[in-house]
């Protein structure tokens, strides 16, 4: 039988068609969808947030070297100062903080508030850059001399940064932008404390108020790359080693019932008092530079007999949890660490009250669970127990998020033997803590957000506040080919057709064509306008949000075309990724 | 039977040897033949469609072949009309000067998918061993329609 001769250009044509169509169809397998894109950037936030943190650790270390002559641990740096050294070294550095604070405000003037959290939540994601630098070079004068305040705070400062200024370079939308940064605070949580999943759920619980995965999801990404990144340039390992902990009966459980009561009133108590000492620092009317100098005198003056009660209490939580520990001494110590705590951060050093307040919880316990011990032995076998999760039941109470302090606590001390107890405790700490009113760490930042929204349950602001401009287009004469070339070079399902003048006609769907790329025929005869779909739903820029949800329930698009009313011109689209983040957002949790 | 195969087996036009010198003459001749279907719910619009449609780009798919078609809310189904224009044929665009075969396709607005399978099955059918030439020389209109079922059911 004869073999007919094949034209070498009509088989070229058809190797061409089989790649084209090969090429497509592994696209289209492999084609990452708007969350996955997502949760690459929110890697990428991780890993630059986790450096960022890195660089704020050394320099702070660096700083403390340079004022202490000294690379041991804060306590033991201050220990071996003479006594005008504890008194110089914090005043100094509380100076020093001022006037980075005082020449660097000329630097930031018209910048808003550097708060990530107001960023994030009443904000549109843009952390200011140079305030925040000015900030967090404040807080390694104040750290660095051994002010009483933890290093956490600027350390999610940074991290939350660098995730705005990559979202911004991006020009990610306002919801992607947000959603960035609360990644960015997420991997500078995971990465000052090594713990990945409490990150995730500090942002989710505290900041966000949702733990939906739509948001859940980045954030856990973040902080899991910004561990690993601790983990592998570092040496970071558990952050506190703790002895087994047993509970040998039922019944021990009653002391952490009046524990979770005892921590769930002392840390609205810490937590007003650190308020009031910040009403009392600015009624003297001091200039700024004065008052933190004041300040780091305050804490240099205590440290000069108890050089415990500097830096953020990390060393003694240690000593305190694989004990024993003289209950007087201890008392002794929570008082001044009380006491320094009011002096630095109502001075207004910068820094956070984080760490600080998992020391009074781990002292509270500590002494509270020595306390059952002596008049129940079998009661509180262990008081460094109780002092693990005293510890967790302080942060409920002081954050108002129980699910994280339960989780973190887990994290830092991979115990699990502590869960029952620190459960219990934690809730009951966070329904007195509550019941007694006053507020949370945080809510400030949330505060203002509760007054500028009454929380609507459906997103408001319009489609145009959302919208991306320059969507992919293809002419309503495009060719077949020039379609399927089209899919190949961007991700997307529906490719909207629009006239010489810019109207939009309707969307050619890859779903309809992808049976055919196999035909050569077609590549010159078929037109976009002859499988363009015009009953494309299509939305005005002026519609709410909430029609837009509306219309996404509808069908299956993973973006809406945004179209002039009067003109029917093609403006932009809106995706459906930005839409669900503003709904998340919009259904947080009343402020605590 | 699948729709391709059913419209091919079952033209709702068909004429051999249909006298036309312009390509406009063509697709109104055939047009008009296919207007008699019921499923042609507005005639002068589909003309109008598959007019404007063979201004916008061209619609031959080979030599002597020409695939005029229209989506349109004219058409209450996807309907199909098949002429062979007499010798020497009619010029569509300057890459076809003369063409012999016509295959008109209407397509409801919706049905995107219906058009995309009705002229992939007309491509195909038309590369199908001797279907062409077969066409081009089939003496009857039984014999022609006999060809195009064939060729539909390979």
């Amino acid at each position: 039988m004869k073999h007919a001769a094949i034209d070498p250009a009509i088989e070229l044509l058809r190797r061409l068609q089989r790649l084209l169509r090969w090429r497509l169809w592994v696209r289209e397998k492999l084609q990452l969808s708007e969350w996955q894109i997502t949760l690459l950037w929110a890697a990428l936030a991780g890993f630059l947030g986790a450096m960022a943190s890195m660089v704020f650790s050394a320099l702070s270390e660096g700083v403390h070297e340079l004022l202490t002559g000294s690379s041991a641990g804060v306590v033991e740096s201050m220990r071996h100062l003479p006594w005008w050294g504890c008194l110089l070294v914090p005043t100094l550095g509380g100076a020093a903080a001022g006037l980075v604070l005082l020449y660097g405000s000329r630097l930031t003037r018209s910048q808003s508030s550097t708060d990530y959290m107001e960023a994030i939540v009443i904000g549109n994601g843009r952390v200011p850059v140079r305030a925040s630098l000015v900030k967090s070079t404040a807080a390694l004068f104040s750290i660095g001399s051994g002010g009483s305040i933890g290093r956490e705070g600027p350390m999610v400062q940074l991290s939350a940064v660098a995730a705005s200024l990559l979202g911004r370079w991006r020009l990610f939308t306002g919801p992607q932008l947000r959603l960035l940064v609360a990644c960015g605070a997420s991997a500078g949580i995971a990465s000052a404390y090594n713990a990945p999943i409490a990150g995730s759920f500090f942002v989710a619980e505290i900041i966000l108020g949702s733990i939906a995965m739509e948001s859940l999801g980045p954030l856990a990404v973040s902080a899991v790359v910004a561990t690993l990144t601790i983990r592998v340039l570092t040496a970071a390992q558990v952050m506190y080693r703790v002895p087994e902990f047993q509970l040998n009966s039922p019944w021990e459980m009653g002391p952490y019932v009046l524990l979770g009561l005892l921590t769930g009133t002392l840390a609205p108590m810490f937590l007003r008092s650190l308020k009031q000492a910040e009403e009392f620092f600015l009624s003297l009317r001091l200039p700024i530079v004065a008052r933190l100098a004041l300040g780091g005198l305050a804490v240099g003056a205590i440290a000069i007999n108890v050089p415990q009660v500097c830096g953020n209490g990390y060393s003694v939580v240690v000593q305190i949890l694989n004990g024993p520990v003289v209950w007087k001494v201890l008392l002794g110590v929570v008082a001044c660490k009380w006491l320094a705590t009011m002096a630095s951060f109502g001075s207004g050093a910068p820094g956070g009250v984080f760490t600080p307040s998992l020391f009074m919880g781990a002292s509270a316990g500590y002494l509270f669970g020595g306390a059952v011990h002596a008049v129940w032995p079998a009661g509180a076998a262990n008081p460094g127990a109780f002092a693990l999760v005293g510890m967790g039941a302080f942060l409920s109470a002081a954050s108002r998020a129980p699910v994280m302090a339960v989780i973190m606590l887990f994290e830092m001390t991979l115990s699990y033997d502590i869960i029952l107890p620190l459960m219990l405790c934690s809730v009951i700490a966070y329904y007195t803590a509550k019941g007694l009113a006053g507020e949370s760490l945080y809510s400030a930042s949330l505060r203002r957000k509760a007054a500028e929204e009454p929380e609507p349950l459906l997103p408001a602001g319009r489609v145009s506040d959302l919208m991306r401009a320059d969507p992919p287009t293809i002419p309503a004469a495009a060719r077949f080919a020039e379609i399927a070339r089209t899919f190949l070079s961007v991700r997307v399902n529906n490719l909207y057709v629009r006239d010489d003048e810019g109207r939009f006609l309707g969307a050619v769907s890859l779903h309809d064509i992808k049976p055919y790329l196999g035909q050569p025929e077609l590549a010159e005869l078929v037109i976009a306008r002859d499988i363009l779909r015009e009953d494309f739903p299509r939305i005005g820029p002026d519609r709410t949000l909430s029609d837009a949800l509306g219309m996404f329930l509808g069908f299956t698009a993973e973006r809406l075309p945004v179209v002039a009313p009067d003109s029917g011109r093609l403006l932009g689209s809106l995706a459906k990724g930005d839409l669900l983040l503003a709904l998340v957002e919009n259904r947080r949790k009343p402020v605590a | 039977m699948d729709l391709p195969t059913q419209l091919l087996a079952q033209p709702d036009a068909l004429w051999l040897d249909l006298a036309a010198n312009s390509r406009e003459a063509a697709l109104c001749g055939l047009h008009a033949r296919l207007a008699l279907s019921p499923a042609v719910t507005d005639a002068p619009q589909f003309l109008h469609g598959l007019l404007e449609r063979a201004m916008l780009a061209p619609v031959c798919i080979a030599p002597d072949v020409a695939l005029p078609h229209a989506r349109t809310d004219a058409v209450a189904r996807v309907v199909l009309g098949v002429a062979r224009i007499a010798l020497p044929g009619v010029g569509f665009d300057a890459a076809h000067p003369a063409v012999r075969l016509v295959f008109m396709v209407g397509t409801p607005k919706q049905q995107v998918e219906d058009y995309l399978l009705a002229v992939a099955a007309i491509t195909r059918v038309l590369k199908a061993e001797g279907v062409h030439a077969g066409l081009l020389a089939a003496r009857t209109e039984a014999e022609f329609a006999a060809l195009l079922a064939r060729g539909a059911q390979r």
